[in-house]
C-alpha cells in the first residue's frame, strides 16, 4: 500500500515537460580531403605494407610458423603467406571453433561442400518465398539444403549462404552457432537423436541412449549439450546426440533416425532398430 | 458421425468430442486432398470467402476462441488489433514449433490432417487480410514438412490457393520455413526473428506487439496450428453455437495430451472444463501403473506449476469461493490459473510414487539451461545456475541451503526477462520447491558443506583442544 501511495505523489510531483524536437544539424561536408589527414584512417582498399616476416607469429592460442611456399617462393609478408602453417598440437581460436568443422570419424560419409546447379536452383527457389528486399529470411532454409546434402554446415557453404544471401558471413555463423538443429561437424551414416526431455525421461531414454553408445561403441563422456552435442563412433557409421523434445510425449521414449522417427523404443528395441537400418 | 471408423486401438474415449481431431487415426485416411474433399473438406472455406472479412472475424471473436498454443490469449481479439489505417502488408503465421515438453498435439495434425489446417489459414488470412502465409514447422518433423509442402501443391493445383481463390478474388500463398530445432522458437516475437534470418532474440513488448510491429516491421498474426484449425469449426458450427461447447469464457474443445505414469498416455480432444483431472487420468488414461499411486501431475507443458494430488484449492471469489480437491479440478483456462497453475498448451505430465522430484527438477532445469536463448542475464544466468544447483540436490552433494539458493534464484527470473521465457523456466522450479520442500531437503546434508583445507585444519585444531 504504501508503495503505491508512494508513486502517486511521486508522479504528482512531476511537472509536464514539454520536449522540443530541434531540426537536424547539418554538418558542412568538407569538399576537398586533404589525403595526409587521413593517413590514420584505414584505406578501404588494402594497401600491401612490407612487414618483415619472423619466423613464427602467435595469434590468441594459435602460432603460425612461415615457411617455403609449395613453389619454393619465400613469402615476404604477412598477407603473401596464404599457407600458413599451424604448429600442431595448437588450440583453435575462438573464432576458428566455431567456424571451422573439425573431422570427425564420420567425415567420410559424406561429399565434400560444392555448389552445384540443383542446389542453386533449389536455393532460388527457397529465396522467392520470402519479400525480395528481405533475402535475409532464407538463411535457415539454404542452410537446412546445405546439411541435407554434405551431411553438416562446413566453412565453405557458409561463404556461399552469406553470397547467395548478399549478407556478411558473420550473420550465417550466428545462426549456424545458435540452433542446436544445425551442426558443423559430420555425423555418422545413422544419427541417432534420442529425446531426453521429461516424458522421455521417465520412459527410459537415458537407458535407450547407454543401450546404443554400448552397441555402436560411441564413448559420450567429452558429450556437452551446449558446445559438442555428437558424439561419432570410431567407424564413423553411427553418431548420438540428446535432442529436447521431439513432441512425442505419449509414446515415450522417442528417437529421430536421421529423419526418421520412431517411437515405443524401450532400450531392449535398440538393437533391432540398427539392424533395420544395416540389414 | 458415427460412422466414422477409427484404428483398432485407437478408438476415441466416450468422454471425448472430436473435432480437430476427428479424421486423426481414422480408418481409410489419409493426407491427400482428395480424401479430405470426399469428407466434405474446403466447404467452409468457399463459405468463408463469400463472407466480409469483418464477419468472420466477429463470428471467431463471438465463438470465444482462446489460443491453444499456451497463453489463452482470445484469438479474435488478437486480431482485432491490427491498425485500422495500416498501409503494410499483412502476414499470417502459424505457430507449428510445437516444443513445450508435454505437447504432442500438433504432431497428429500436420501428419495426418493438413489440409484442415491450410483451410483454416486461408480462412483466417482472409479474415485478417494476409495475402502472404509461414508455417514455421519445428525442424523434428522433417516428414511432416513434407507432408504440408504436398498438401499447398495439391490445394494450389485445385484452386484453394494462389491467386483468385474459388473466383473469389483473393490472393493467398503459404510457405513452409522449417525452424532449427530452438525452444524459444515457439515465443512469437522470437519466431519472427527467426523467420527473418536471425538468432531467434524474442522482441521486448511494448513495443513489438506483432499485430503493429511484427515480421518485416508490418502487422502479423501468430497463431497455433490447433487455434487455426478451429476457425474451419466456428464457420461451420457458427460462433454462437461454438460458443454453448465447452464452459463459458472456455469455449469449445481442445486437446489434451497426457503422458508419463499412466495406464494409456494418449491424446484426448474434450469440451473445454468439462473433463476434470479425476475422469481424465482414472477413467481416460486407465489410472496408475500397476501398484503405483499419483503423486503430482504438470497440468500443461513442463512450464506451468505442478499441483500435487493430494492438494485442495480454494476456486472462485466470495460466496461463490469452493473448495474443490485436486481431482475434482476441471482441466479449463480459469480453473487452472486459480489453482496457481495454467492451462497452458495442454499437455499433462503425470508422475507417480517412484518417482523422485529431485530427478524431475533436474530433467526440467537442464532443458531450460539448454534452451534458454541468452538474451537477458537473469534467464541466461538462473537457468544454468538452476541446473547447477539441482544438479546437486539430485546427486545428494547439496546441502539444505541450497533449496533456499534453487528458490531464490528462481524468484529472480521470474517477470526479469524480455520474454515469457523467464516465467516458463522459473516457476516450474518454485512450484516444485513450494510443493516438495520437505522431499527436496531431505536429499541435502549439512555434512555437504564446503570446507576448505585451512577450515579443516581449524576445526581438527578446535577439536583436539576441547
Amino acid at each position: 500500500m504504501s508503495a503505491i501511495a508512494k508513486i502517486s505523489s511521486f508522479s504528482s510531483f512531476i511537472q509536464p515537460i514539454s520536449l522540443k524536437v530541434s531540426a537536424p544539424i547539418e554538418v558542412p561536408r568538407p569538399r576537398v580531403i586533404d589525403r595526409s589527414l587521413l593517413s590514420y584512417v584505414r584505406p578501404y582498399a588494402p594497401v600491401k605494407v612490407k612487414v618483415p616476416l619472423p619466423a613464427s607469429i602467435v595469434r590468441g592460442s594459435v602460432t603460425y610458423l612461415f615457411g617455403a611456399k609449395p613453389d619454393g617462393a619465400k613469402p615476404e609478408t604477412i598477407e603473401d603467406d596464404l599457407d600458413q602453417v599451424k604448429q600442431p598440437g595448437a588450440k583453435p581460436s575462438v573464432l576458428e571453433q566455431n567456424v571451422a568443422s573439425p573431422i570427425t570419424p564420420g567425415t567420410v560419409n559424406f561429399p565434400p561442400f560444392a555448389i552445384s546447379p540443383e542446389l542453386e536452383q533449389k536455393a532460388d527457389q527457397r529465396i522467392a518465398q520470402y519479400p525480395v528486399d528481405q533475402r535475409r529470411s532464407a538463411v535457415l532454409p539454404l542452410l537446412h539444403e546445405v546439411q541435407h546434402r554434405f551431411g553438416f554446415i562446413s566453412p565453405a557453404s557458409i561463404d556461399w549462404v552469406s553470397q547467395k544471401l548478399d549478407i556478411a558471413p558473420i550473420k550465417v555463423v550466428e545462426v549456424v552457432t545458435f540452433y542446436p538443429g544445425f551442426r558443423q561437424k559430420a555425423p555418422g551414416k545413422l544419427h541417432f537423436r534420442v529425446c531426453r526431455t521429461l516424458s522421455c525421461a521417465m520412459g527410459g531414454s537415458y537407458e535407450l541412449m547407454a543401450k546404443l553408445c554400448e552397441l555402436t561403441g560411441i564413448d559420450r563422456s567429452s558429450a556437452d549439450p551446449h558446445t559438442d552435442p555428437i558424439s561419432v563412433s570410431p567407424c564413423g557409421n553411427y553418431s548420438v546426440e540428446y535432442a529436447e523434445c521431439l513432441a512425442s510425449c505419449g509414446t515415450a521414449p522417442v528417437c529421430l533416425v536421421n529423419d526418421d522417427f520412431h517411437e515405443d523404443l524401450s532400450p531392449d528395441k535398440a538393437q533391432d532398430l540398427i539392424a533395420k537400418y544395416n540389414g | 458421425m458415427s460412422d466414422i471408423k477409427y484404428l483398432p486401438g485407437k478408438e476415441p474415449h466416450a468422454n471425448e468430442h472430436r473435432m480437430i481431431f476427428k479424421n486423426v487415426d481414422r480408418q481409410g485416411w489419409d493426407a491427400s486432398i482428395e480424401t479430405y474433399l470426399n469428407d466434405g473438406g474446403y466447404e467452409m472455406l468457399k463459405k468463408g470467402l463469400a463472407m466480409e472479412p469483418k464477419a468472420v472475424i466477429a463470428d471467431v471473436k463471438a465463438s470465444g476462441l482462446r489460443g491453444r498454443g499456451g497463453a489463452g490469449f482470445p484469438t479474435g481479439i488478437k486480431w482485432g488489433f491490427i491498425p485500422p489505417k495500416n498501409t503494410k502488408p499483412v502476414y499470417l503465421i502459424c505457430n507449428a514449433d510445437e516444443s513445450e515438453p508435454g505437447t504432442f498435439k500438433d504432431r497428429y495434425i500436420l501428419h495426418q490432417d493438413p489440409h484442415q489446417l491450410i483451410e483454416g489459414m486461408v480462412i483466417s488470412s482472409f479474415a485478417v487480410g494476409a495475402h502472404t502465409a509461414y508455417i514455421y514447422i519445428r525442424e523434428e518433423f522433417p516428414e511432416a514438412a513434407i507432408t504440408l509442402e504436398k498438401a499447398i501443391a495439391e490445394a494450389r493445383e485445385k484452386g484453394f490457393l494462389g491467386q483468385n481463390i474459388q473466383g473469389s478474388g483473393f490472393d493467398l500463398e503459404i510457405y513452409i520455413h522449417r525452424g532449427a530445432a530452438a525452444y524459444i522458437c515457439g515465443e512469437e516475437t522470437g519466431l519472427i526473428e527467426s523467420l527473418e534470418g536471425k538468432r531467434p532474440y524474442p522482441r521486448i513488448k511494448p513495443p513489438y506487439f506483432p499485430a503493429a510491429m511484427g515480421l518485416y516491421m508490418a502487422p502479423t498474426i501468430v497463431n497455433n496450428v490447433e487455434s487455426l484449425c478451429h476457425v474451419v469449426h466456428i464457420l461451420r458450427m457458427g460462433g454462437a453455437e461454438y460458443v454453448k461447447l465447452g464452459t463459458p469464457r472456455n469455449s469449445g474443445t481442445r486437446i489434451l495430451c497426457v503422458s508419463g505414469d499412466v495406464k494409456k498416455p494418449g491424446y484426448f480432444e474434450v469440451q473445454v472444463g468439462k473433463v476434470t483431472f479425476r475422469e481424465l487420468l482414472y477413467d481416460m488414461c486407465g489410472g496408475p501403473k500397476d501398484g503405483r499411486e499419483f503423486k503430482a501431475v504438470i497440468p500443461g507443458g513442463s512450464s506451468s506449476k505442478v499441483l500435487r494430488c493430494e492438494e485442495t484449492f480454494k476456486i472462485g471469489r466470495g460466496d461463490d469461493a469452493k473448495d474443490l480437491s485436486f481431482w475434482d479440478l476441471p482441466l479449463d483456462f480459469d480453473t487452472l490459473a486459480a489453482a496457481g497453475s495454467m492451462a497452458g498448451s495442454g499437455g499433462v505430465i503425470v508422475m507417480d510414487d517412484s518417482r523422485r522430484m529431485s530427478w524431475v527438477l533436474n530433467n526440467i532445469t537442464h532443458f531450460y539451461a539448454h534452451e534458454s536463448c541468452g538474451q537477458c542475464t537473469p534467464c541466461r544466468e538462473g537457468s544454468t545456475w538452476m541446473a547447477k544447483v539441482s544438479d546437486r540436490i539430485e546427486g545428494g552433494t547439496a546441502t539444505p541451503e541450497d533449496v533456499k539458493t534453487l528458490e531464490e534464484i528462481a524468484y529472480q527470473i521470474d517477470g526479469k526477462t524480455v520474454c515469457a521465457f523467464g516465467e516458463a523456466s522459473a516457476w516450474p522450479v518454485e512450484a516444485m520447491v513450494d510443493k516438495f520442500r520437505e522431499e527436496l531437503v531431505g536429499e541435502t546434508s549439512e555434512d555437504n558443506h564446503f570446507k576448505s583445507e585451512e577450515r579443516v585444519e581449524q576445526e581438527k585444531f578446535l577439536s583436539s583442544v576441547h
